[in-house]
């Protein structure tokens, strides 16, 4: 692509466009109507200031300039159709756009190949080249892109009206020269900061720089989930706070103590596809994950060895697994240690407080040191928010040091050089506002107030404050503190980079002009600059973002990643690439040093009581955990998320407490009964979720509900939580704290999109341990003797097919978003999940395996079989759903009547009924986000999946039209392209070298649910492997 | 040889029965059948409007879901479809056998086949997504390719037999109707009921070859309709037994249904027939407690039938060894739609035992009760087989639980105001007993009336 399409950012503030209007412009009827126009603001203020109004003048034109610029970017809703007459280059109608971008939530992010369509994007779609993740990503990576269209985005720049007390609600929509003008003469004055969320791209980092330096600002980062545990260990254990890139890939063992690395801890994304790949049975071994879990995380339900353990447990595990490695068995550079050694000592009874048997310590500590170097023990996550969290971090250090891994799979060459933000900062900045050191604050789209245990006491501090400006895409909670919201661009509208780890460089291209008046932060922030004559010149005197991040290319990146190379080359090359990742990249190593001393400051909590008393003690304990869907609590206005099932208690729409079953019986508490939860005093009434696998005293409620000013999607969606968490000697409490029950009699409806949760002893998911597998690659496969009087379809071009490796699956559920997003599958909404309607195409079955108080959990994706002998084609009466003859089941959406019957027939229920007019019901402009190659569904039709029908078809077009054949893995479907881990693979079952045809026929692990049902279906699946050092599972009866 | 009981009680002359049979045509109507036609109307209108709104809506309104796609309406539809056979059965397959004692209940059994059978109609069509498109399910010469609809689906092959089985049904009927129709003209003092009437009766003049021809279409139509009795409700079976959801995979299911067809048709003969001697005491003479009797024998019997038929499916479950199926049979009897089983099973079986006494099929407070229980059943029957099925198939992940809602109520409700409307209007203007027909049979049984033998 070349530079021209790529700018429409340059006409944010590129005056020199209309100055062919000046003359216009200076006509005095015009003049008087710019002035009436701004005299009609009823904020207008002080307007006889002395500072003289050729100033003002001038800004006015200019403001109205770029009104007139922005107008003409607005996207007015079609109302015609006209031509394209003046057809951009590149730009096809029905043909799809490519673009390399990015995204990041503060703690995951990805490289990004976005799809548009006549100038809009569509669809994200993972980068393939990248190092991390491959074309995977995640459920909110993919939703982010609604984000874009939410009718309740602002429009341009608005001013809270306070009343005394700042509780008002009231906004007026300002201009932005107006707002600017009103906030450079407040910061102007000094004492200003700004608060950010990690920033991980070079160009990001130099404006706000940039800034502080020109403001003599304070700069402050903080997120939601910041790693504060963690980054206070690596201070004290290394010198330095910043965090090294893991590498999972690497590691043949794992441990994770309460790290959700597979669902919500920093970079997910990256770090499953890492795990997956080195869990694929075609390396000499599989790796071997062993989590210690207080919630059930993603993490848990993947683990070979899952154990229950509450917050105040986690320490124990990780220095009891040190003594047992250290001190029993002598292993490692610090067996001969004494000062460690006599901090180990009080950790010797863990096995016993923990109530795991020592023999499992010593299996683990063995099996660990017989891959050292290539282990990884991880611990992180908001389970840390607690007093010992940092001593819990620095055990996992000890260990890690213990182990080797320092160097192999922790990658401190290669840092993840945005992970900055904590808990710390903020603290820093609520005293810097009580204490008057702090006057003026930027907030950029961090939503401190709800997001934080600090946000009563956040929001206080802000009264105090002289000039808030958020930079966020509406009034949230902390926007309504504001005095301006200025609205930043949409990621999807704006230019800027990424730099998630040290090393690799990714550019973000905006994909569509800005929707409204909006500008982007930076840009916001230059022109405090450009009005106040402050700051360095390259912040002040360039004019858009775009040439800023272009000078900021020249200036630093292209020093780093492109020795000798031209500019324009490497701008090109980046462009088109969408990243530069340097050569050594993947070569790992160590440049941090080991300040041994940290370790001793590990102490159990109560040592006087011998901690064994401690666990005596029946108190419950809040563990606080983030979903793979909100996460902190932001897109909580982004329905899909809202409908996409928790992985694991397969509830949407709300958040629940949490207990195990034992708890639930002792407290004659029924699933969906209302509880009171008492934390300090203070209050939350929650729903009960029943949930196996949970420790006995455990409460654990997710946090990123109950947002009050997220939007009418997301509002009133669950109770925040974030206040049960308190400030106690500089430490956020959140975690482990002590919560107590009263049961209500009120009952709430929690829906849940899976009613039954075993498997009744059916061969749905097959699960072998490791050991099974090895003696027999096909076990635990009951293979049925199946033969047919009728001959088979004959398929004589291609015939699709799909293999899924429930081996590689780790329930992320992102394949379900991005059936959603592809193929314009509607949101039902909780009354109507309540009553079985949910309309995903592609559903996430997770079923409990094993004893209930401590269950395991396997995963299955389940989207339509296509099968051969398809049981729905043979009932419908008016021939809505015929075979294809490349084996896909069609269905004819036109003709479908809606009887239903192949619903019924369907053994896998995999159809899905529009029970309503859901598409008339989208809301402007989402109605963008709609996927033109995909029909909308009218009520009353059936639908299901199509295997991406639209992709086959458009990729056999351009192949016949380019005049090429077929190669594997020319079509890939949605759920297959966003899976991080490539558990799902698709392709054509008649050619018997594509990757799909081997896993399908050749792969001892294949099999077809319900194949004595004799369906045929085109999708198979692989059996999952426990890596749990058991001969061998208890095999639930098939007969 | 056994001493037959009279047919006609009362020594009726031939007048009598005509003036007996056309009182309720030749009187105003009393304030009981007005009132019982304005609360009736008040349902009819009432389920239009439901109707209406389902259509203007959609089926999300029901309680129909994910994975039970099929709920109130099929059930409902099925029920109705049921009731219709014992008309058809009286009508067709008791004339055959030369059943004397069908004339008298034969009009009325047969007028409630095509009213349930109109309002069974109803359902398919309007249970389908898009309700305007329904017209597709027939195979008619088009523009689209042409394109046929699938002659492979159940589905289809029930739209014929439904069709067919409500046109045949309804020809029978007004063929039986039309000597009596050139009665009522020959009576009829307006000028307007002349004309009505005589239209109807289509020129009958009772002349010897009238009655040849007559009698010769009625035994014709008396023999197509008698495959029917049997394919009809076979063919409903087939929607469910040919589809492979455990529990509706069983090859009894078209005996099964028969039965259980016949079974609450009869039921709902009895309900209607106590009703209307309580309405028009003349008739009492006529639909006797003899009458009465023998339908009970017949509830008991086909009780019995359906009785046999649930235990062995629950046999034939554990003999397959198929482990969905089994699942399917002990998840209706203990699983969360338990309460439907047993509803259906005390209704069915169990509550009819009671007409081993005589007592008690002789006595119409109680063959009432019975008879409403048995209807009951009889919708529980199709709500186990439909719903309790559906709701747990094959994966565990995609169980789930029938969402009732107001209109699922509403629906089956509105649909007894439609059918009740139908039978009071049939009521005031068709002669509810054969005249022609009863004439005949006034001897049997009679002391002195050998010569009808």
């Amino acid at each position: 692509m070349s530079e021209e399409q790529n700018q429409p950012a340059v006409r944010e503030r590129d005056s020199r466009y209309y100055l062919g209007l000046d003359e216009w412009m200076k006509d005095p009827e015009f003049q008087s109507y710019v002035e009436n126009e701004f005299q009609s603001s009823p904020i207008r203020e002080g307007s006889e200031k002395e500072e003289g109004w050729a100033r003002r003048e001038f800004l006015k034109l200019m403001g109205a300039s770029m009104a007139m610029a922005s107008a003409g970017c607005i996207r007015r809703p079609v109302q015609k159709i006209v031509p394209y007459n003046k057809q951009p280059e590149e730009v096809t109608f029905g043909i799809n756009n490519f673009y390399t971008s990015t995204w990041s939530d503060g703690q995951d992010f990805a490289t990004l190949l976005v799809r548009t369509r006549e100038g809009r994007p569509l669809k994200y779609e993972g980068n393939p080249q990248n190092p991390f993740h491959k074309s995977g990503l995640s459920a909110r990576a993919q939703s982010h892109l609604l984000s874009l269209y939410d009718p309740e985005r602002l429009k341009g720049p608005v001013k809270n009206i306070f009343n005394k007390d700042r509780t008002s609600r009231d906004t007026v929509t300002v201009k932005w020269d107006e707002a600017d003008d009103a906030i450079t003469a407040e910061i102007a004055k000094g004492q200003v900061g700004i608060l950010t969320g990690q920033i991980t791209g070079p160009s990001q980092k130099a404006v706000v720089l940039d800034f502080v330096n020109a403001f003599n600002a304070s700069h402050f980062v903080w997120d939601g989930l910041n790693q504060d545990a963690l980054l206070k260990a690596n201070q004290k254990c290394y010198s330095t706070s910043d965090m090294p890139f893991l590498r999972f890939d690497k590691a043949k063992m794992i441990v994770s103590v309460d790290a959700d690395f597979l669902g919500t801890w920093m970079s997910s994304t990256t770090f499953m596809s890492q795990f997956a790949e080195a869990r694929k049975l075609n390396h000499s071994s599989m790796n071997q994950l062993v989590v210690f879990d207080s919630a059930y995380s993603l993490t848990g339900a993947n683990a070979d060895i899952r154990f229950r353990i509450k917050p105040s447990d986690q320490l124990w595990v990780l220095m009891g697994l040190a003594y047992e490695l250290i001190v029993n068995q002598k292993k490692s550079k610090f067996s001969e240690d004494k000062d460690i050694i006599n901090t180990l000592q009080p950790f010797a009874k863990a096995p016993e407080r923990l109530k795991i048997s020592q023999n499992v310590f010593a299996q683990m500590a063995k099996d660990l040191w017989a891959v050292k170097g290539e282990s990884l023990i991880v611990t992180g996550g908001l389970a840390l928010n607690h007093a010992q969290g940092e001593m819990v971090a620095i055990a996992a250090c000890l260990l890690n040091e213990a182990l080797e891994n320092e160097g192999s799979t922790i990658d401190s060459n290669h840092l993840m050089l945005g992970m900055t933000a904590s808990d710390t900062n903020l603290i820093k900045l609520i005293e810097q506002i009580e204490n008057g050191q702090i006057k003026r604050l930027v907030i950029h789209n961090q939503n401190a107030v709800y997001a934080s245990v600090l946000g009563a006491r956040f929001e206080m501090a802000l009264k105090k404050l002289d000039m808030i400006v958020y930079c966020g895409d509406r009034v949230d909670e902390t926007g309504r503190m504001a005095h301006f919201v200025l609205p930043d661009l949409h990621a999807m509208e704006s230019w800027s980079d990424l730099e998630p780890v040290d090393g690799v460089y990714a550019i973000h291209q905006p994909t569509i002009r800005p929707m409204y008046d909006l500008r982007s932060f930076g840009l916001t922030l230059m022109t405090w600059g450009y009005l106040t004559k402050k700051g360095p010149s390259r912040f002040k005197d360039i004019e858009t973002y775009y040439d800023y991040l272009k000078t900021i290319i020249k200036d630093e990146v292209l020093q780093k990643y492109a020795k000798g190379k031209s500019f324009d080359t490497f701008w090109d090359e980046l462009l088109q690439k969408g990243f530069v990742a340097l050569p050594d990249f993947d070569k790992t190593g160590s440049k941090r040093k080991l300040n041994k001393l940290a370790f001793s400051e590990v102490k159990p909590l109560n040592a006087g009581l011998e901690g064994l008393q401690a666990a005596a003690s029946l108190d419950l304990e809040l563990v606080p955990y983030a979903t793979i869907m909100f996460k902190e609590g932001s897109l909580s206005n982004v329905s899909w998320l809202h409908e996409l099932p928790d992985p694991i208690t397969k509830i949407c729409w709300d958040n629940y407490a949490q207990i195990s079953i034992a708890l639930a019986e002792k407290l004659k508490v029924k699933e969906g009964q209302l509880l009171d939860l008492a934390v300090n005093g203070k209050q939350v009434t929650l729903p009960a979720h029943i949930q196996p696998g949970l420790h006995d005293q455990v409460v654990a409620v997710a946090v990123g509900y109950g947002r009050t000013a997220a939007g009418q999607v997301g509002n009133g969606i669950g109770q925040n939580i974030y206040h049960l968490g308190q400030l106690e000697q500089n430490q956020i409490q959140f975690s482990g704290q002590k919560v107590t029950i009263q049961v209500t009699k009120k009952d709430y409806p929690l829906a849940c999109v899976q009613s039954h949760h075993a498997m009744e002893g059916r061969q749905i998911v097959a699960e072998v341990t490791l050991a099974e597998y090895l003696k027999n690659k096909s076990a635990g496969l009951h293979k049925h003797h199946i033969f047919s009087i009728w001959p088979a379809h004959k398929y004589n071009g291609h015939k699709w097919g799909m293999a899924i490796d429930l081996n590689s699956c780790t329930g992320c559920s992102a394949c379900m978003v991005a059936c959603q997003a592809e193929n314009n599958i509607p949101v039902v909404g909780k009354k109507y999940i309540l009553q079985g309607r949910e309309m995903h195409w592609i559903r996430m079955d997770r079923y409990y395996v094993g004893n209930p108080s401590d269950a395991e959990i396997v995963f299955q994706p389940v989207m339509c079989q296509h099968c051969d002998n398809a049981p729905c084609e043979t009932v419908c009466p008016v021939l809505a759903t015929v075979h294809s003859d490349e084996g896909l089941n069609d269905m004819v959406y036109n003709r479908c009547v809606g009887t239903r019957y192949c619903s019924n027939n369907c053994p896998y229920k995999v159809r899905r009924f529009n029970w309503f007019s859901y598409t008339h019901k989208i809301d402007k402009p989402l109605h963008l986000a709609l996927n033109p190659d995909v029909t909308v569904r009218m009520r009353g039709v059936m639908e299901k999946c199509t295997f991406c029908t639209h992709r086959i078809k458009s990729t056999k077009i351009e192949l016949k039209t380019q005049g090429e054949t077929y190669k594997d893995g020319d079509i890939k479907t949605a759920c297959q392209e966003t899976c991080p881990t490539g558990a799902i693979v698709f392709g054509d079952l008649n050619d018997p070298e594509s990757e799909v045809s081997k896993m399908f026929f050749k792969d001892e692990r294949s099999y077809a649910l319900l194949e004595e049902f004799h369906a045929a279906p085109s999708v198979r699946y692989l059996t999952k492997i426990r890596n749990n050092g058991q001969p061998n599972r208890h095999n639930e009866s098939h007969s | 040889m056994l001493k037959r009981n009279q047919l006609v009680l009362g020594n009726k002359s031939l007048k009598d029965v005509t003036d007996d049979v056309l009182l309720p045509l030749e009187t105003p109507p009393s304030k009981g059948w007005l009132g019982m036609l304005a609360g009736a109307l008040t349902i009819f209108a009432f389920y239009l409007v439901i109707i209406g709104t389902v259509i203007a809506n959609g089926m999300g309104l029901l309680g129909v879901n994910h994975p039970i796609a099929w709920g109130t309406m099929i059930v409902t539809f099925v029920f109705w479809i049921g009731i219709g056979h014992a008309g058809t059965l009286i009508s067709a397959i008791l004339f055959l056998f030369r059943q004397k004692w069908r004339t008298s209940v034969a009009r009325t059994a047969e007028a409630m086949t095509v009213f349930a059978v109109m309002t069974a109609g109803i359902f398919p069509l309007l249970h389908t997504g898009r309700p305007w498109l329904d017209y597709w399910l027939f195979p008619y010469p088009n523009q689209r390719g042409p394109l046929w609809v699938n002659f492979r689906s159940p589905l289809l092959w029930d739209v014929f037999a439904v069709s067919t089985y409500a046109t045949v049904s309804m020809v029978f009927w007004y063929v039986g109707l039309v000597p009596d129709f050139a009665t009522i003209r020959d009576r009829a003092k307006t000028k307007l009921k002349k004309l009505i009437y005589g239209s109807l009766s289509l020129g009958w003049r009772g002349t010897a070859k009238h009655w040849s021809h007559y009698e010769m279409v009625y035994l014709i139509l008396a023999g197509l309709s008698t495959p029917l009795v049997l394919s009809v409700h076979t063919i409903v079976s087939f929607d469910f037994a040919v589809s492979n959801v455990p529990g509706w995979h069983t090859t009894i299911f078209p005996p099964y249904f028969v039965a259980g067809a016949i079974f609450s048709g009869f039921a709902m003969v009895v309900t209607l027939m106590t009703l209307v001697r309580m309405g028009f005491p003349q008739f009492k003479d006529y639909i006797t407690l003899d009458h009465m009797e023998v339908m009970n024998k017949i509830i008991m019997t086909t009780g019995m039938m359906v009785g046999y038929a649930y235990g062995s499916e629950f046999f034939i479950a554990w003999y397959s060894g198929n482990m969905y199926e089994r699942f399917a049979f002990v998840n209706r009897a203990f699983g969360p739609y338990a309460w439907s089983y047993w509803v259906m099973i005390t209704c069915n079986v169990l509550i009819p035992q009671i007409f081993w006494f005589k007592k008690a099929r002789r006595s119409i407070p109680l063959m009432f009760v019975v008879s409403i229980f048995v209807n009951i059943g009889m919708w529980f029957e199709r709500f186990v087989i439909t719903v309790t099925s559906l709701h747990r198939d094959f994966l565990p992940a995609s169980w789930g639980m029938y969402a009732w809602s107001f209109f699922d109520g509403a629906i089956l409700f509105g649909s007894f105001g439609m059918f009740l409307t139908f039978f009071l209007l049939y009521l005031k203007g068709v002669p509810a007993i054969s005249i022609a027909e009863i004439k005949p049979v006034l001897g049997v049984g009679r002391q002195e009336g050998g010569h009808h033998g």
